[in-house]
């Protein structure tokens, strides 16, 4: 209705439906260009909230892509990390 | 006053040790092997930090790790998840501060 | 040396690791929680049998179960990416890197979010939040809620928090739209109500599951929807009424709520106020495969399991040698049938890991017990779900055993 353009789908990034939308539709882009255009999935969570929400608007903004089409792509880490335990090793 | 005590099926809640802790420069009581979120809910504390950039108040959303809103700086730590933390005695919990992004304004200013 | 690493001490996973300890397995299982039981924890309903499944008890014993066969159950762990590394599974975690051989994945389920203005505020909540503040951590979560989505996770745990003694006013769907989907639709939504009516919620669902067949039927049933709800259990179930926007200042003070018709349209000037001071979204469940994907392991999007999941056959092996899957991860169901497959895929790696004796025999019984066990489930999140579980075994015949078979044949020729 009236204020869907202002609902915030990434809360991490603070970006908002209509920000994804206008952005979906203008590049007729993939969920990942969408991410990197808008910085939506990009925050501190990784997505993991907003992900399935914005692979809808890219579903609802680009003709003729379904979600059995949107690859499930997941980038490493997905959990925050600090540089001291990388590499580390335990038994 | 926020415990939910005596409960039909589980029965009563086990007595544990109390400890103490800060939040924001101020002490609150907690139970033992209980996360920090927890804790500070049973003492009425919903807001556990404010968005870096744009200041809005965040609680806990998901409770299990995923969501990452409820990110608290605990001993000089940062972005601890407050729901999965043990709260422990003498913890200094914060929330986060805010940080306006200055680069992104200047671009969106261009 | 460990030989498998199972990722989540829920129901999958430590019915899984018990299953490999058995068998003569070393066995390790890492939980980012504090305490081990994964969405057990939370669980709490009485069984048609009027005995209550109570499923802080059933991670209790469970958890006795795989620590008494030598399982190390180490909680408080996070895996941030998995890879394979010189034939062996390599896990990094926050308190650093494990390898073995094998890895049992059993992560469960996220859950789908409902995104509406002021869902930032603090006191909105996903509906798994508050089952685990109320029966696991013992803190109420308020003293007034409200619930948008009306849905099978919904009404098990809006029981859940009446039972602890927590108010919820009532249920409302989301606003209709492009976020909900069909969650803000009334027809749709009484439609997947009646589909799941093993489970009603009232007398009045239950007796929709036999009336309700067609959808005139259904449209009419809605129509006489009586306008002050259904009582579950004393809180009104409002399937006429959508959440237009959380309101609140510093927190939640309050839900914006207008009138809907059938199809979800809001009634113009109908919009009321209910106070609240916490507010539950209820999405419903999705499986969490990220750590599936980051190894590589292919997808396929199966709605009626409940998004994607990764390709696997019904003893829970992956494409990927040594990897193996377990519990919602795998398509959302109830917790009985995540200990199921759980088995079922322990014994899969002991076959795997070369375990003889009689392997295979607990292996095909454990594969029956599943279906044994998803035929009786007293809560099916997806009415559809022998469909889903067929299309992606049949896929996996496609993709891998054919494949299998034909490059032994011409290796046996």
């Amino acid at each position: 209705m009236n204020n869907i353009e202002s609902v915030i789908i990434c809360r991490c990034e603070e970006v908002t439906y209509g920000q994804l939308l206008s952005t979906a539709e203008k590049h007729q882009c993939t969920a990942r260009e969408l991410k990197l255009r808008t910085r939506a999935g990009m925050g501190f969570c990784g997505g993991r909230t907003c992900r399935v929400t914005v692979d809808r608007i890219v579903e609802s903004a680009i003709p003729n892509i379904s979600q059995a089409e949107i690859p499930l792509k997941y980038q490493p880490p997905i959990r925050p990390v600090s540089f001291g335990t990388v590499g580390d090793n335990i038994e | 006053m926020n415990r939910i005590i005596n409960h039909p099926i589980l029965g009563k809640s086990e007595d544990r040790k109390r400890i103490s802790f800060t939040f924001n420069d101020k002490t609150y009581e907690a139970y033992e092997n209980e996360t920090i979120a927890a804790a500070l809910l049973a003492n009425g504390v919903r807001t556990l930090r404010v968005h870096e950039e744009s200041g809005t108040p965040r609680g806990f959303y998901c409770n299990i790790g995923h969501c990452m809103e409820c990110r608290v700086t605990v001993n000089n730590q940062v972005n601890i998840r407050a729901c999965l933390t043990v709260v422990e005695n003498n913890m200094i919990v914060e929330s986060g501060k805010q940080h306006p992004n200055i680069v992104k304004r200047m671009v969106e200013q261009q | 040396m460990t030989d498998v690493i199972v990722i989540g001490a829920g129901p999958a996973g430590l019915a899984g690791a018990i299953a490999c300890a058995q068998s003569g397995l070393k066995t390790v299982v890492i939980d980012e929680f504090i305490k081990p039981g994964g969405r057990l924890l939370g669980q709490l309903h009485e069984k048609p049998s009027g005995e209550w499944w109570n499923g802080i008890k059933e991670s209790d014993r469970l958890t006795k179960e795989a620590q008494d066969l030598s399982v190390n159950i180490r909680c408080g762990v996070s895996v941030y990416n998995l890879e394979k590394e010189a034939n062996k599974w390599s896990v990094h975690t926050n308190k650093g890197t494990l390898s073995a051989s094998f890895v049992l994945i059993a992560t469960g389920a996220a859950e789908y979010p409902i995104p509406l203005p002021g869902w930032t505020l603090p006191g909105v909540m996903s509906i798994g939040a508050a089952q685990v503040m109320t029966n696991v951590h013992r803190v109420q979560v308020g003293k007034k809620g409200i619930i948008i989505g009306a849905n099978i996770l919904a009404f098990a745990i809006l029981n859940e928090l009446q039972l602890a003694g927590i108010h919820v006013e009532r249920i409302v769907l989301p606003e209709k739209g492009p976020l909900s989907g069909k969650a803000g639709v009334p027809n749709e939504v009484l439609k997947s109500l009646t589909d799941a009516s093993k489970l009603a919620p009232s007398s009045f669902l239950r007796l929709g599951g036999r009336l309700m067949k067609s959808d005139g039927l259904r449209k009419m049933a809605i129509k006489f929807f009586p306008k002050n709800g259904v009582k579950m259990n004393g809180t009104p179930l409002l399937l006429r009424k959508a959440a237009v926007e959380i309101i609140g200042d510093q927190q939640v003070e309050g839900v914006r709520v207008a009138d809907i018709d059938a199809e979800g349209k809001i009634i113009l000037g109908s919009e009321k106020i209910y106070e609240a001071d916490f507010v539950c979204i209820a999405g419903g469940l999705y499986p969490l495969a990220e750590l599936a994907a980051v190894a590589g392991c292919p997808f396929q999007y199966i709605p009626e399991l409940g998004g994607h999941v990764p390709h696997h056959s019904e003893i829970m092996e992956t494409p990927l040698d040594g990897l193996f899957v377990a519990g919602n991860i795998t398509g959302i169901e109830s917790g009985k049938v995540a200990m199921a497959q759980g088995t079922t895929a322990g014994y899969s790696i002991a076959k795997r890991a070369g375990k003889g004796g009689i392997i295979d025999d607990l292996l095909q019984q454990a594969v029956q017990n599943v279906r044994t066990v998803r035929e009786q489930a007293a809560i099916q999140f997806h009415p559809e779900i022998n469909d889903g579980r067929k299309k992606i075994y049949e896929q996996w015949e496609e993709l891998y055993t054919k494949k299998q078979n034909e490059y032994d044949d011409v290796k046996i020729g």
